[in-house]
């Protein structure tokens, strides 16, 4: 069954002050997977951009480049997106974890250099974290690798709160793990680091989550979200996602944007703008919209 | 002991500079034995002297990080700044031998190009992982890796410039410390140690034939303009600087100043449609290489990894891989001088160039080699210490040429060799090298008259820079003649129920261009007194630190002169900004002060630069002179304080001299006024500020700049004789307001129209999911 969901996000900068010069780079349009199919996809920026390029990342995600050059007091990106998403397959009795560990460490050619990045540790997801504690008791000795990462996924999820107040964009892994909170970029952060620690490479996945409804009340308009989850290497078979936040192996109602070792790869929209100082304010809004199609 | 040979105890046991194991002299080392003539410690001492006086003269240090007041420009602000020392250059040289020299540069060359094929393929094919040379994981796990999309496809050399750094080791045998590949420092440091030493040991560099080193300035320079994107013309390329806070920043300007380039700053230029322009008076000039001694994680604010928020050149890397404008070395190249590559540079050698790297890595527990360093002492004058040479390598086309000589920078004990502590460094001389063959110049780009090009960011710091000379200068004298009379006179603080006293404050508050009191006499006047000597005294120190880093950030504008006396200066800093400075101390600045200006005037070529910094000081003194005439001559006091505060406004002014010579008279006020307001002929009088902002607004072609001067002037024709009743001024606002007005406008529109573009770079960051 293939779900279409219709995407529009939308990020309005107010600066409050007219600006002289701003730059932006975005990841905002969608990858092809081979259970995502991009039907449509449309960045629009007001104002319009005296210069912009599209191309492709370091990992292989579209990035959008624009630049504005003129007095402007305010920046408005509407991307809307359309995809076909399939469930994703999950294997059925599959390999001991530590052969899928050393067959990513005896990988050579393309493969070796496919996997580098998803094994390397960064500022945001680091080697030393002292993430033992969740990884050793789901990641026993012979344990198939898809039950230990649905493990590690259900631990991460019933261990960690919930809490949008509790972290911003650079709040360390370490304080997300001292206190055991935070929100979803910080718990794909904990499975991604949790997994190279072992040697298990390990996306850091950027898209949109549907939000669904209590039973019996309204869908209301802008509560979804952008929203981010992992995905794992399990050998053979190639990559297999799974949400934390959400306890979900694999994701259900995901869109993927794309993926990198960590959120600063693919921060949906990093920008820089010239002009006087003073406060900017940030609005976002995401919708997803699905449908069921045959 | 005898003063003509070089004596010391080498450490036994290791390889030495100077002796052999059995005590005899190297043969390199007897020629220079002979050479240096005399190692008596007090002529040493007396070359390290001048050595020091001259690098001071270069502002190695002192410009920047030895003022300890950091000001904005409106104002001072008690920041503290980092202290960092200039280096002391040692009056012995460290001698290579020709054929030695060339197995090291070899070796060096042989390394740059191994470096850049490196580079190549970790951000290109990637063989080293593919084939298992290096861990999976290496590169995206190494911070000084950097991001690079697809339409990035860098052009080769990675590496226009490189340097490294070599040492001995206790057997003999060279040894690689570390290399230089992101944003490599010490070119300008190594020319500069050189013309130094050129002026202490003339005879020796000549009579040794030591290889000459000052044309690899030129050889950048070429290196630079050839890697210029395809088709371009004259191209320009640029110096990059992160500024003043950067400790290495006086090399940048040095280096720029040797190169003939502008040394630019991230606010000097934008990108526009792919390529990068310099923002210059009158509009975007374009760049199109831009040699950066920023590093890669602060190039560009927009790029992932970027370090020190919105600061860099956004959109530059984005621009680079348009290949419209090329920047050298190239986004990424710090990624072969990471730690983490350092371990597999051989093996990557090895299988990406066929070949096995000549020059090893030092082990980490090597011993090392020992040179003599003068001490000073006279009973023990040298010191036997490892010496860490840096080697600087430029690459021209194919063609590298290593730079036959470098800076030795002297271990102190328990130094690590990639971080000397000492702070003395050695030049390095290589002899008998013979003539070198001349660098042929392939198709010398034309010459193009960069001169007219003045970036808005200089004539700014230009224009502030003499406005902060002059306020600094007339707070100074204003506290210099006020203290000089009270010295002459105690009894004037108390005279006429403080009346002289009431109007010394306002003088000196005018000097602060500080607000003024409500008419202050009596007792409070005489109170206030001394507070306000001081707090003019600090807003003199004040003016002089904001002039001191205003001057810092074009200081290829100014002579070396010039930045002699700015490093006074900066000096004297202190003796202002304690409490209860001396006459003497006010005498000091105030002369280091007329030195300032006269050079500003002698020796600045005049161009646009120089019209922005004498426009500030006349604008300045021009609002001075009406301050001072207002704070204390229009001011209803009884006829016998008139004197002393007509004097104290003639002396602050600096035309009680002048006064003297022509009246011949006791105080006149009609005359003062007439000298002060209108005499065109006193180079300290309102009208004559006002001609020379004349001749800049019309040298300018800037009309509305002009028509304010215009009206400024016309008011400053009112007459004022009428002012004067009774021995009294009377009336006067109409005619200081009518004056100012219009000078103050000036003033904010000379940032409207040539400055104004707000460069102040905002991070903006999207919303976590």
């Amino acid at each position: 069954m293939t779900t279409r969901f219709r995407v529009v996000h939308r990020t309005v900068y107010e600066y409050g002050q007219p600006m002289a010069d701003g730059f932006t780079a975005a990841h905002l349009a969608p990858r092809a997977t081979p259970w995502q199919a991009v039907v449509a996809a449309d960045i629009e920026v007001q104002p319009v951009p005296d210069e912009r390029d599209d191309t492709v990342d370091e990992f292989g995600n579209a990035v959008t480049r624009f630049a504005v050059h003129h007095a402007h007091s305010s920046l408005d990106i509407a991307s809307t997106v359309v995809v076909d998403v399939e469930p994703q397959p999950v294997p059925v009795g599959s390999s001991p974890w530590e052969a899928v560990v050393q067959a990513a460490r005896d990988a050579r050619g393309e493969l070796a250099v496919d996997l580098g990045p998803y094994l390397a540790h960064t500022a945001a997801t680091p080697a030393d974290a002292g993430l033992g504690v969740l990884v050793a008791p789901e990641f026993t000795p012979g344990r198939p690798v898809v039950d230990a990462v649905r493990g590690l996924c259900s631990r991460i999820f019933t261990e960690f709160a919930f809490d949008a107040g509790f972290s911003d964009v650079s709040t360390p892994l370490d304080a997300v793990l001292g206190a055991r909170r935070g929100v979803c970029q910080d718990f794909a952060h904990v499975g991604c680091a949790s997994l190279r620690s072992i040697g298990l490479p390990a996306r850091y996945v950027s898209g949109y989550i549907e939000t669904v409804p209590p039973p019996g009340q309204p869908k209301l308009v802008g509560v979804d979200a952008s929203h981010a989850w992992c995905s794992v290497w399990v050998g053979e078979h190639g990559w297999l996602d799974f949400d934390p936040t959400n306890d979900q192996l694999p994701p259900l109602r995901h869109v993927t944007v794309g993926w990198g070792r960590d959120y600063d790869d693919v921060a949906p929209v990093r920008g820089v703008v010239i002009g006087p100082g003073g406060g900017q304010t940030l609005s976002v809004s995401v919708d997803v919209v699905s449908e069921n199609r045959q | 002991m005898s003063s003509d040979v070089l004596r010391y105890a080498p450490a036994p046991g290791r390889f030495d500079e100077v002796f052999e194991a059995d005590g005899s002299t190297r043969p390199t080392w007897q020629a220079v034995t002979a050479a240096l003539g005399s190692f008596e410690p007090a002529v040493l001492l007396e070359r390290r002297r001048q050595a020091d006086r001259l690098l001071d003269a270069q502002g190695t240090g002192h410009l920047v990080h030895e003022i300890s007041l950091a000001t904005d420009r409106h104002g001072v602000s008690a920041a503290q700044r980092s202290v960092s020392h200039p280096w002391r250059l040692d009056p012995l040289p460290f001698v290579l031998d020709a054929d030695e020299f060339r197995r090291l540069a070899d070796g060096a060359a042989q390394r740059m190009r191994a470096l850049d094929a490196l580079l190549a393929d970790c951000y290109g094919e990637r063989r080293l992982v593919a084939d298992g040379l290096l861990p999976l994981e290496l590169l995206h796990s190494t911070p000084a890796f950097r991001n690079r999309t697809v339409t990035g496809t860098p052009r080769s050399p990675w590496l226009t410039h490189y340097a490294v750094d070599v040492v001995r080791d206790a057997a003999g045998a060279w040894q690689v410390v570390h290399d230089l590949t992101d944003a490599p420092s010490g070119l300008g440091y190594s020319l500069l140690n050189r013309t130094v030493l050129a002026r202490v040991l003339p005879d020796g560099l000549r009579s040794l034939g030591v290889a000459a080193v000052n044309d690899h300035a030129d050889v950048l320079r070429r290196a630079l303009v050839a890697r210029a994107p395809m088709g371009r013309t004259s191209p320009r390329a640029v110096v990059l600087t992160a500024g003043p806070a950067d400790p290495t920043y006086v090399e940048h300007s040095y280096l720029a100043t040797r190169l003939g380039l502008h040394l630019v700053e991230a606010a000097d230029v934008v990108m526009r449609a792919g390529r990068l322009w310099l923002r210059v008076l009158d509009g975007l000039e374009p760049i199109d290489v831009v040699y950066r001694r920023v590093a890669d994680a602060r190039l560009d604010p927009l790029e992932p990894g970027h370090l020190g928020g919105g600061a860099g050149v956004p959109g530059l890397v984005w621009g680079a891989e348009g290949g419209d404008v090329t920047l050298a070395n190239e986004y990424g190249s710090g990624l072969a001088e990471s730690p983490e590559l350092a371990p597999h540079v051989a093996d990557a050698a090895q299988h990406l160039v066929g070949e096995s790297l000549s020059l090893p890595s030092l082990p980490a527990d090597a011993s090392l080699a020992t040179s003599p360093v003068f001490a000073g002492d006279q009973d023990f004058p040298f010191v036997s210490c490892p010496v860490v040479l840096r080697l600087q390598l430029t690459r021209v086309g194919d063609e590298i040429v290593v730079l036959p000589g470098g800076a030795g920078r002297v271990l102190a004990p328990g130094d690590h060799p990639a971080r000397p502590t000492a702070q003395v460094v050695k030049d390095v001389w290589v002899l008998g090298a013979g003539r070198r063959r001349p660098v042929v110049a392939a198709a010398a780009p034309p010459q193009v008259d960069f001169g007219g090009s003045v970036p808005k960011r200089v004539a700014d710091a230009l224009y502030w820079m003499g406005r902060a000379a002059e306020r600094s200068e007339v707070a100074t004298r204003a506290a210099r003649v006020v203290t000089a009379q009270l010295l002459q006179d105690p009894t004037l603080a108390d005279m006429a129920d403080g009346a002289w006293a009431g109007g010394a404050v306002s003088l000196l508050r005018a000097a602060q261009s500080a607000p003024s009191l409500l008419p202050l006499d009596g007792p409070a006047a005489t109170e206030r007194l001394e507070a306000e000597i001081d707090a003019t005294c600090i807003a003199a120190a004040g003016q002089l630190a904001a002039m001191v880093q205003e001057a810092t950030s074009v200081r290829e504008y100014l002579s070396t002169t010039t930045g002699r006396v700015l490093g006074r200066l900066a000096r004297l800093h202190p003796l202002l900004a304690g409490a209860s400075s001396q006459a003497d101390d006010l005498d000091t600045v105030l002369v280091d002060l007329a030195a300032l200006s006269g050079l500003m005037m002698e020796s600045t070529v005049r161009g646009p630069s120089w019209r922005f910094l004498d426009l500030g000081r006349r604008l300045e003194r021009a609002l001075a002179v009406l301050g001072a005439v207002e704070a204390a001559l229009a001011r209803a006091v009884p006829p016998f304080a008139q004197q002393p505060l007509a004097d104290a406004v003639l002396g602050a002014n600096e035309s009680l001299v002048a006064y003297r010579r022509r009246f011949r008279s006791d105080v006149d006020l009609r005359a003062v006024l007439d000298l002060l307001l209108r005499d065109d002929a006193n180079p300290r009088s309102l009208a004559y500020q006002l001609d020379r902002l004349r001749e800049h607004t019309a040298g300018l072609a800037w009309p509305e700049g002009a028509a304010l001067v215009e009206a400024a002037s016309v008011q400053a024709l009112a007459p004022i004789d009428d002012r004067v009743v009774n021995g009294r001024v009377v009336d006067l606002d109409a005619f200081v307001v009518g004056v100012r007005g219009p000078l103050l406008e000036l003033a904010q529109a000379v940032v409207h129209r040539w400055f104004a573009d707000p460069v102040n770079p905002t991070l903006v960051q999207g919303r976590r999911p």
